[in-house]
This record gives C-alpha cells, sequence and structure tokens, in this order.
C-alpha cells in the first residue's frame, strides 16, 4: 500500500486536531492556517508516493498568486458574461482586476490566454473525495462525527478533480443514516499538508438523508443483523421530529444556564452548565442559522416534509442533495429559498431515481429555485463542465445559466459566493483555463488555479502521451512488451 | 396509502405491460410516402460532408443522397434549413432492453448464474417496451449492442434497432458476438471500502481456475465441432446433443465472433493467445491499457470496443489515461467503436467520444467509432454506418456536432420511422411544466 505513509501521516494530523477542538469544547470547524512554510514532517508526509502517476507540486511551492495576470482570453465571469480579449490580473490570491483595459504591472507572472476560454473555478457542492471513511451508518442520528476528522490528501482523486478544474468541493457522508454527519467545505490544494484543504470561513454543513438509503431499502442485513430504525419514510419524519425536540430542549437547559450565570451576584457560587452533548450541539446551530442543513433527497414528498419539519423548527434547509424530483415542487422549493444539488441526467438506478429527468435543473431553475450539478462520485466530479452543457441540451438553460450552475449556484448553496464562484473583484483567484468553450466536445483544462496559484498545469503533468513517448526512450527495440507499473496485475 | 402503492407498483414494475397507447407512441406505422430532408448539412461519414443536400428515405432505406437529388412527388419533405443530418449512431456495448431499475430484482436480466452460458441468447430477453430505450434514441442513438455479463463465457450479445414491437423485429443480428469475460480480479471497492473479502492470493487462485476452465472449455468446443463436422461429412457414430456446446460451434468455426471483455495488457495478451490456440475471431472490449498494446492489435487487425470514458483511472496511472488511450490505439492503425456498458447512459455515447477528442482522438475518427466503424466490426457495414443508397434508413437530423452536448436532435429515423420524442422523461417535463406557478 504506497500511500500508507502518508495517509497515516496525514490522518493523525486531523486526528490531532479534531480532538484539540473536541476537548476545547469549541464546535467551530477547525481551520488550520495554511502555514507558509510547512513543517519538515509534514511536507514529508504530503509527497505523494512514488508509485503515483500524479505528480507532486512543484517546490518550493509557489507563493500564493502574489502578482498574476492571466492576458488576452476569452472570460466566462458567471456573474457579468462573457469578456473577449479580457486580462484577469491577480494580486495576493484574489481577482484584483477584470477587463479589457487592464495594465500589467512590471514583474507580474503572465499566464498567456490567448485562444483560451477562463471560467471560475468549478465548485462540486456533493463530493466524497478524500475520506478516510464515508458513512457512520451505526445509528439513525450521528451529528456528532466529522468529515475533517476522516480527511486525507489522496493518491488521485484531488488531483484528478483539480484536473477538470475542480476548485473547491463540499465533502459529505454518505447517505446510510437521516443525520449523517458534519460536512467540510474545501479547496483542491492538491500535495500540501491535509489541513490546507479546508476552505478557511466557509459556513458550517450537516448531511441529512432521507429516502431508500436511510430506510436501507437497497440493503442485505447480515444473518443475525437486526434491522436498524426507521424502515419508512414516516420513521424517518419522526427520526428528524425526535431529534430537533431534543436538540431544543438542550438549547433550552444552556439558555436557562447562561441566564442563570448572568444572575449571579458576587461572591455567590457559579451554577453548574449542562452536559455537552457533542451530538445536540450541530442541531443547535441549525437551530440558530449559525450551520446549514443539506438534506440528501429523491422524491418530492420526501422534500415537503423535510421543509415542513424546518418550517415547525423554525430553520432554512440549505440544500436538497440531488432531489431528482425538484421539479415537481419548483414552487415550494423557490418560496423557501432552498437550492436543489442535483445530477444532469443519472437515473433508473433505483427506484426512487424512476422520476428523475434530465429536464429537471433547467424546469426547477425556471421557477426560481438556485440550482447547482453535483457529482457525488470522484469520476463524475472531473467532468462537470460536460455535465453542465447537458442542461442546455435538455431542458433549454441559457449557457450563462448552465455555467453557473458549477460555479455562482453552488457557492450560494455553501454560502461562500462572497469569496469564490465567479470572476469579480475582490474574489478569490480560483480559476480553470480551458483550451476551448467549456462546454464544447474538444475541451479540456490546461490549468487550474486556487488563490492565484497554479495547482494544476497540464504541460508539466503526467499524461499518458507523455508516459508513452517515456517507454520509447527507455525501451528502444525491444519487440513490445513494455514494463510499466500501469496495467501490472490487476 | 399513496406510498405503499406506489411501492407495490415498484415491485410489479417489469411485470407491468405499458398501456397500449404508450406502445404506440414508441412504435408508429411504416410512413407509405417517402421522406425528403432538403437543404441541409450532410455528413455521410464516408465521404465528404454536403452543404446543401437532400437525402431521401423510402421503405426503410436511404433511396438517394447528395447535392443534386430531387425530391421525389408525394414525399414528405423536411426543411433541412441550418440542420445537419448523420447516420444513427452505435453503441457497441449496452445492457439496454435487459434491465429497467437498477434496484428492482425482477428486472434485472443481466447476469445469468454459472460461469459458463454460451446458450445464452440476450436478444431473447429484451423488452421492447423498455422506458430507458426511448430515452436512449432521442440522443440520436439508434442501434446497439446488448448482452449479458458476468462469469467467463455470458452468451451470445445481440445487435438490435432501438425500434420494433417484438426483440425479434429489433434484431439486426440475433447472435452478434460471445461475450466471454477474461477472468480477472474484481475488487469489491465501494465507497472508499478497503477491497474485496477475498485476499489477493485468493483471488488469483480464482483468476487462475477460470482460465483454466476457459481453457478446458473451449477444448471441449472444438472437438464437438469436430465430431460434428466429421459426422455431417458421413462418418458413422452418434453425438450427443449438448446445447452450450451447440452454441459454441460457430464460435469454434469463426463463424461468430468473440467479445473479449479485458482491461489489463495481461488479459489481452491472454485473450491474443487463446484466439491464436482456438483460431478464434476476437472483439475486444474494454482494453483500457489496450494502449501498451497498440502496435500489436493493429498489426494483427484485433478491433477495440473502448469505453466507458466515464470511469476513473488508477491512481498510479496518468489521470488522462482512460480519456486518452481511445486515441492512441487509433492512431496506431487499431479499428475502434465505443461502447457505454449501461442501459439508461447510452444516451451519453456521443459525449463518451467526445470526452476523447479532448484528450487525442480526432473528432472525425470520433464520428466514425460511433458509425462506421462499429458497423464493420459488427459485420454490418453494408447496411448500416454511413449514409448512403442503399443503406437502412437510420438517420438523425441536428442542430450541429452529435458529439456537442449543447446540439438538439431535430428528427430520429430508425428504418425509416419518424421516432416520436415522447419519452418517459418528455412526458413528465410536460406534465410539470404545466404545473400552475402559484
Amino acid at each position: 500500500m504506497p500511500t500508507l505513509g502518508r495517509r497515516s501521516g496525514a490522518l493523525s494530523l486531523a486526528v490531532a486536531l479534531g480532538a484539540l477542538s473536541a476537548h476545547a469544547g469549541t464546535p467551530a470547524r477547525v481551520d488550520a492556517q495554511v502555514p507558509a512554510q510547512a513543517p519538515p514532517a509534514l511536507q514529508a508526509a504530503a509527497t505523494p508516493p512514488q508509485q503515483t502517476s500524479v505528480p507532486p507540486l512543484q517546490a518550493p511551492i509557489p507563493p500564493a498568486g502574489r502578482l498574476v495576470a492571466i492576458t488576452n482570453a476569452t472570460v466566462l465571469t458567471a456573474s457579468h458574461g462573457t469578456i473577449e480579449r479580457g486580462t484577469i490580473l491577480i494580486r495576493d490570491g484574489r481577482i484584483a482586476e477584470v477587463g479589457t483595459n487592464v495594465q500589467v504591472p512590471a514583474g507580474a507572472q503572465v499566464i498567456d490566454g490567448t485562444g483560451k476560454y477562463v471560467m471560475p473555478g468549478i465548485i462540486d457542492s456533493h463530493a466524497h473525495t478524500g475520506i478516510e471513511a464515508v458513512n457512520e451508518g451505526s445509528n439513525s442520528v450521528t451529528s456528532e462525527v466529522r468529515v475533517e476528522d476522516v480527511l486525507r490528501q489522496d493518491g488521485g482523486g484531488i488531483y484528478r478533480e483539480l484536473a477538470g478544474g475542480v476548485t473547491t468541493i463540499q465533502v459529505y457522508h454518505g447517505s446510510a443514516n437521516t443525520i449523517g454527519g458534519q460536512s467540510s467545505t474545501l479547496k483542491l490544494r492538491y500535495g500540501l499538508p491535509v489541513d490546507s484543504l479546508y476552505f478557511q470561513g466557509a459556513p458550517l454543513g450537516l448531511k441529512f438523508a432521507l429516502g431508500e438509503n436511510v430506510r436501507q431499502t437497497n440493503y442485505q442485513p447480515q444473518p443475525g443483523q437486526p434491522r436498524r430504525y426507521p424502515l419508512t419514510r414516516m420513521g424517518v419524519e419522526e427520526v428528524l421530529r425526535d431529534a430537533f425536540t431534543r436538540a431544543q430542549a438542550y438549547r433550552r437547559e444552556w439558555q436557562a444556564y447562561e441566564t442563570a450565570r448572568r444572575a449571579v451576584r458576587r461572591g455567590q457560587p457559579e451554577p453548574l452548565p449542562p452536559r455537552r452533548d457533542l451530538q445536540l450541539d450541530p442541531l443547535v446551530e441549525i437551530l440558530e442559522g449559525r450551520r446549514l442543513a443539506h438534506v440528501h433527497a429523491y422524491r418530492a414528498e420526501e422534500m415537503l416534509m423535510m421543509m415542513g419539519v424546518a418550517r415547525d423548527f423554525g430553520f432554512r434547509v440549505a440544500s436538497f442533495e440531488h432531489g431528482l424530483e425538484g421539479y415537481k415542487i419548483g414552487n415550494e422549493l423557490a418560496a423557501a429559498g432552498t437550492g436543489v444539488s442535483t445530477f444532469s441526467d443519472f437515473w433508473a438506478y433505483k427506484l426512487e431515481a424512476w422520476d428523475a429527468i434530465p429536464q429537471n435543473a433547467a424546469l426547477m431553475a425556471e421557477r426560481g429555485v438556485v440550482v447547482s450539478i453535483n457529482s457525488d462520485s470522484d469520476e463524475r466530479s472531473r467532468r462537470l463542465y460536460q455535465e453542465a452543457a447537458k442542461t442546455v441540451h435538455y431542458g433549454g438553460a441559457s449557457e450563462e445559466e448552465a455555467l453557473r450552475m458549477i460555479t455562482l449556484n453552488p457557492a450560494r448553496q455553501l454560502g461562500i459566493e462572497g469569496r469564490t464562484g465567479s470572476i469579480d473583484v475582490g474574489k478569490d483567484a480560483d480559476l480553470a483555463i480551458f483550451n476551448g468553450h467549456p462546454f464544447a466536445p474538444g475541451s479540456r483544462v490546461e490549468k487550474t488555479l486556487i488563490d492565484g496559484r497554479v495547482f494544476f498545469d497540464r504541460d508539466r503533468a503526467p499524461t499518458l502521451e507523455n508516459l508513452i513517448e517515456q517507454m520509447r526512450r527507455q525501451q528502444p527495440r525491444q519487440g513490445g512488451r513494455p514494463v510499466t507499473s500501469a496495467g501490472g496485475a490487476q | 396509502m399513496k406510498r405503499s402503492l406506489r411501492i407495490a407498483a415498484a415491485a410489479l414494475v417489469v411485470a407491468l405491460v405499458p398501456p397500449a397507447h404508450l406502445v404506440a407512441q414508441q412504435t408508429v406505422a411504416q410512413p407509405a410516402a417517402a421522406v425528403a430532408i432538403r437543404n441541409a448539412t450532410i455528413v455521410p461519414v464516408v465521404g465528404p460532408r454536403v452543404t446543401g443536400g437532400t437525402i431521401v428515405l423510402r421503405n426503410g432505406l436511404i433511396e438517394a443522397v447528395g447535392a443534386n437529388v430531387t425530391v421525389p412527388a408525394g414525399a414528405q419533405v423536411i426543411d433541412g434549413t441550418g440542420l445537419f443530418v448523420y447516420p444513427g449512431l452505435i453503441d457497441s456495448g449496452t445492457r439496454l432492453g435487459l434491465t429497467e431499475i437498477g434496484s428492482v430484482p425482477g428486472g434485472e436480466d443481466t447476469q445469468e448464474l454459472g460461469d459458463f452460458n454460451p446458450h445464452n441468447d440476450a436478444l431473447s430477453a429484451v423488452n421492447p417496451s423498455s422506458e430507458i430505450i426511448p430515452t436512449v434514441r432521442v440522443n440520436g442513438v439508434t442501434t446497439a449492442i446488448t448482452s449479458a455479463r458476468g462469469g467467463v463465457i455470458a452468451g451470445q450479445a445481440a445487435l438490435i434497432d432501438l425500434m420494433g414491437w417484438t426483440p425479434q423485429e429489433m434484431g439486426v443480428l440475433p447472435r452478434a458476438g460471445m461475450v466471454i469475460t477474461f477472468p480477472r480480479i474484481r475488487s469489491g471497492r465501494r465507497f472508499g471500502g478497503e477491497g474485496g473479502q477475498q485476499g489477493a492470493e485468493a483471488q488469483a487462485e480464482e483468476v487462475n481456475r477460470q482460465t483454466r476452465a476457459l481453457r478446458t472449455y473451449l477444448t471441449n468446443a472444438k472437438a464437438y465441432a469436430e465430431i460434428k463436422a466429421r459426422l455431417a461429412a458421413g462418418a458413422p457414430g452418434t453425438q450427443e446433443v449438448s446445447l452450450p456446446m451447440e452454441a459454441m460451434v460457430p464460435v469454434m468455426r469463426g463463424e461468430s465472433p468473440v467479445i473479449f471483455e479485458v482491461e489489463t495488457a495481461e488479459q489481452i495478451r491472454g485473450a491474443l493467445a487463446i484466439a491464436d490456440s482456438f483460431r478464434l475471431r476476437i472483439i475486444l472490449r474494454g482494453a483500457r491499457f489496450g494502449w501498451q498494446l497498440a502496435d500489436t492489435l493493429a498489426a494483427r487487425r484485433i478491433p477495440v470496443i473502448v469505453g466507458p470514458t466515464v470511469s476513473s483511472p488508477d491512481d498510479r496511472d496518468p489521470y488522462d489515461a482512460i480519456y486518452a488511450y481511445p486515441g492512441v490505439l487509433a492512431r496506431a492503425g487499431v479499428k475502434i467503436a465505443f461502447q457505454t456498458d449501461n442501459a439508461s447512459d447510452s444516451r451519453n455515447l456521443a459525449y463518451n467520444a467526445a470526452l476523447s477528442t479532448a484528450y487525442g482522438l480526432d473528432p472525425e475518427e470520433a464520428l466514425r467509432s460511433v458509425t462506421i466503424n462499429a458497423a464493420q466490426i459488427w459485420g454490418v457495414a453494408d447496411r448500416y454506418g454511413s449514409l448512403e443508397v442503399g443503406k437502412v434508413a437510420n438517420v438523425i437530423v441536428t442542430t450541429g456536432d452529435p458529439l456537442d452536448a449543447r446540439t438538439q436532435m431535430r428528427h430520429i429515423f430508425i428504418r425509416g420511422q419518424a421516432v416520436p420524442f415522447t419519452d418517459r422523461h418528455d412526458r413528465l417535463y410536460q406534465q410539470f411544466r404545466a404545473r400552475p406557478r402559484s
């Protein structure tokens, strides 16, 4: 297992940081600063295994896009149309200027964008990339578990997503149980220590799930293994209402404690605080609007159920994940201000995906729903630009709208639209540079920038062509039995 | 109440025969008159494209095509101004008609028990009323290979047109090729799990066992075919009829090709060795590491069904390996065609090819690999794969390049019949688009 050393290093760091935050009693995300100079041990741990074709970043890691200019490119801003022959000036990792009359200062690193298209870095609002474990499915409510505790710089998934123009992903737990755990918003700063992946300042999130997966419809229990409650969608609703009812009571305990503490007079003893409940803390944060609820759902009625629960407990569902029947209830979704992060055209793989239609995204957008296209898979994530193009094909979305479904709209659903998701002055310089229009069939990603820093560069990437060339050089005239790691005994 | 009804309906969903009006939507009557598409850009795939051209379809065939074609009297005329005409696309590997809803076992006819099922014919189980099929053909896929998978010999694949009242009517080639999966280690990896339950050693032993079993099976089949031939030539004696062995006879005679499912270079070498030992005609399918043997495959004229490209390489391989390998094969001179290895995803055939054009596959070759190359590989190029006089009128009329996801389909003809655009998705779309806004 070539990645073991690196993984265990990364894991222990995540565990250590996680433990730190849990002991300190703070529910806040572990948003460690990206160290200017990583400690030696971490640098070693971040070196990819030798047997991988995924490259290490060029050492030393370049400064965070201090002064970079992308010149003479077609700029798809996602917020204010297309700029032909535009220049983007990046200062200190942020977009400083964008337009046709931008002066490139002396000393800037210039990326010639002639013939290229620049779009905002793609945001995949539903991924399971870079985590050691996906589901804590033993109980129906596991809001205490956190994606950030199992993050790792994986051997390929993160890099391949970068190579598909993705700069930000929302990593969720799976959908095995009703309340799965706390999600993480990441920037794909490949090759840096694992804590550099955190998208600092991104809102907190919690993954919920409804439907077939939660009630273990397609799951055969082992002999002797008891079924887990719930087995029906009614049971799922009950689990949700029970959890939030407990969270309300817990919150009142803390409020009473705070009131009593404030009322303590000098010399009197402080009241004892209630016992901290790591499972209910994140639910309280949702009740108080300090954490976003992201809810895996397929069918229209279960989404209506969830919105009813949210209404009764006084919070808003930030997004339904997948929401394949969202087109049936566009009115209700738009009125609730709830976004939907869906597939472009994935369907028929289970019963609750039987009414899925590829016009879903465009039809919901017509009704005023904030719609994004997600991957739910390391594979689909790296071609989300093609997935977005399908919304033009099926539902007649405009190209501008389709572009927003993988940039600005997911940013809005995740509450990071002030930082990324469009090419606007002041935003992080998260950009994908294509050799053609991102929706055109022959287009591929040439460079991906995060905070103005080039994290993927096809010119330096080990491609299949490079590998073949290398093999030819190494083994001239050997009669066609090239030996490589690739394609060895599987 | 509503939910329990839905669940009950789901359990029965494949048993349900669609109401007559749905069948009628899927399969329309043969038009009596000719259809002429006029003033379109015609991309015949073989030969240069014709601007301002006309194509005439009659009696299920292409009657005329070119720049100077007269529209016959009484023909239904379609104005092709601004539109493009291509041959219908061919998906060289699907499970169409054999699966409906993946998680509902009642609808799954994709995998039989046991390792050796050469006498299973996919065509007999194809459901002409599958709700998936109309969603695929409205994206321009008019013809497909469909087959079961699994075991070592899964049975005969069928080449079908995606319209017809019965499986037999859909069939172009009822027996297009014998599907053999070259024995391989299967990882049970899912959701970040740690691989299958078996240890690597046990899996390797299982691969060896299956490989030996395959060679033994082919040896027996060869003997069976030889005995059969000698009896036919008048030799005295009898032969006990074996249905599996009977199914292998055309394969052993080289009349029916083998569709060898392979991934690695080792598996490809193994498949070539078996082909040599038993003088089999083989078509490789999958072959994601085929780029390592591109020159060998080209020299031996072994065609390769590539894809699906919507899949991830191993971590130790270049990030673009899956997208790029079809181009490597094609440039080496290997005849390639694309597959989706799927049913519901078969509509993305052209987009699979498009991903490869971004990584070195020539766009014209990409188009050929979903049309004429496929027809040649399956031995039906005299009837399919291009817009030429006398060929079957599987024709798509588009707003542009079918590999571009932004392109719309305007008209689709299968055997000269207009394909309705009313699939399951369109029905639901129209239904809910009409929902009042408040």
